[in-house]
């Protein structure tokens, strides 16, 4: 991959609550793993769990 | 015939002098140079000058990356807490497997498997020798720097070989088929240096596709165990057959040993098992879409024999049919950050699994699903 496309990637983290339906994303961490319990969920309490990391384009194609 | 000094002396008299004068010299450079040009080996030293040009600015990007990943090996041993990173860095680079004698392939598998356990176990050891309190992931981390410190030192190594040998026996075809590797060489040695960073970080690449879909299924499943080394497995029921999940110990970046562990599940069960499902990345071709799914039959892992092979024996012998799922991607996706397009696949995946296990197996069946793949960044 050249220079300038790996700059355009971001790796995300994708969090969701163990019981309703809440997601977050947010830039990925160092100590991260999938599904980690990080955090609580905003809505009810629950925790919250990292569902994904992936990298994606920082521009989403249209 | 005008001879040189009366045409010397028409150029001089004339009031075009100097412009013969030069026109004069530029013929004699023009005739000198034709014929150094046809004397016999001089368009081959020049072919050689131009090719070994080419492949000098290529190995000094080879160089480059090559003392890139040991001074990152160097840091991460150092913050580790290592006081000999310099030492144990040199260790990796030049560290070796000879393959096993292959013109008496009668036990090759067998003769692999130790010589590839070996090397690992004494990767490790070495490691835990200098930093006996060492984390599993930590550990991970450093033993997956040392194959890339030593695969592109290795890398870089050869080429500079064939190089210099091409320059000493003046040899056009050496240098000339070098030429044509080496942008190849040099953007997989590039794609090695950048999945570095990435397996130091803990984030999940694109090979660690079918440890994900493995840890989807693990999530709720209480009771885990280890059939092997570096592999957990996990039994649930789904839609009223007994299915046993396998995948990598995570989150360390490791693959774990998949065809042992198959092998010592299916011989606990005494054979009583309906299907086998294989999950893997795969390499894409070029015009591939990256996270196309594909399926098939057989078993889908990237593996140099011993575990393949463990699976695919096992299987025979019970006569257990083995199904594969594998999502396409390149050779640098697989070792870098997993794309957005592969962890789409995933979710596809799963469902297509759980298809599978409706349609061609029965309520009371075992199936046993693997996730194939470096488990990096993926617990379970």
């Amino acid at each position: 991959m050249s220079q300038s496309s790996q700059q355009q990637k971001t790796v995300v983290t994708v969090l969701k609550c163990l019981k309703c339906s809440y997601t977050i994303e947010r830039p990925f961490k160092e100590g991260d793993f999938i599904p980690k319990i990080d955090g609580t969920c905003p809505n009810d309490g629950s925790p919250l769990y990292i569902w994904a990391i992936y990298a994606k384009p920082l521009v989403e194609k249209k | 015939m005008i001879s040189m000094i009366d045409l010397l002396a028409f150029a001089q008299t004339s009031s075009q002098a100097s412009s013969t004068y030069y026109y004069l010299i530029f013929l004699i450079a023009w005739i000198a140079l034709t014929v150094i040009a046809f004397m016999p080996g001089f368009q081959q030293k020049m072919y050689i000058l131009f090719v070994s040009r080419d492949i000098e600015s290529g190995l000094a990007k080879l160089e480059n990356l090559s003392k890139s990943a040991k001074n990152k090996t160097i840091e991460l041993l150092k913050k580790s807490g290592a006081k000999n990173a310099e030492e144990l860095a040199d260790k990796f680079a030049e560290w070796f497997v000879i393959d096993p004698v292959n013109i008496e392939p009668t036990d090759i598998i067998n003769r692999m498997k130790l010589l590839i356990r070996t090397s690992e176990d004494k990767i490790r050891q070495i490691i835990m020798l200098s930093l006996p309190n060492l984390d599993p992931v930590t550990r991970s981390k450093i033993e997956v720097s040392a194959e890339i410190l030593n695969a592109l030192n290795t890398i870089y190594k050869v080429v500079r070989h064939y190089l210099l040998l091409g320059k000493k026996l003046q040899s056009y075809y050496i240098l000339l088929q070098l030429q044509s590797v080496v942008p190849i060489l040099v953007k997989m040695a590039e794609s090695y240096e950048r999945a570095q960073d990435v397996f130091i970080k803990g984030i999940p690449v694109g090979d660690s596709l079918g440890p994900l879909v493995a840890s989807r299924f693990l999530m709720n499943v209480n009771e885990k165990w280890n059939p092997s080394r570096e592999m957990v497995a996990g039994e649930m029921e789904f839609e009223g057959r007994k299915l046993i999940v396998l995948k990598a110990e995570g989150p360390m970046a490791t693959v774990g040993t998949p065809g042992e562990a198959v092998e010592n599940v299916i011989n606990k069960l005494e054979g009583k098992v309906s299907r086998i499902i294989t999950v893997d990345a795969a390499a894409k071709l070029e015009g591939e879409q990256t996270g196309s799914i594909a399926e098939g039959v057989g078993v889908a892992m990237g593996d140099p024999g011993p575990e393949k092979i463990a699976i695919e024996r096992v299987a025979a012998k019970y006569n257990i049919p083995i199904d594969a799922i594998i999502v396409k991607m390149s050779m640098e996706e697989a070792i870098t950050e997993m794309p957005k397009e592969v962890y789409e696949a995933s979710e596809k995946v799963v469902e297509m699994v759980k298809q599978i296990i409706r349609e061609r197996t029965k309520p009371g069946d075992t199936v046993i699903l693997v996730g194939v793949g470096n488990t990096c960044g993926v617990a379970q």
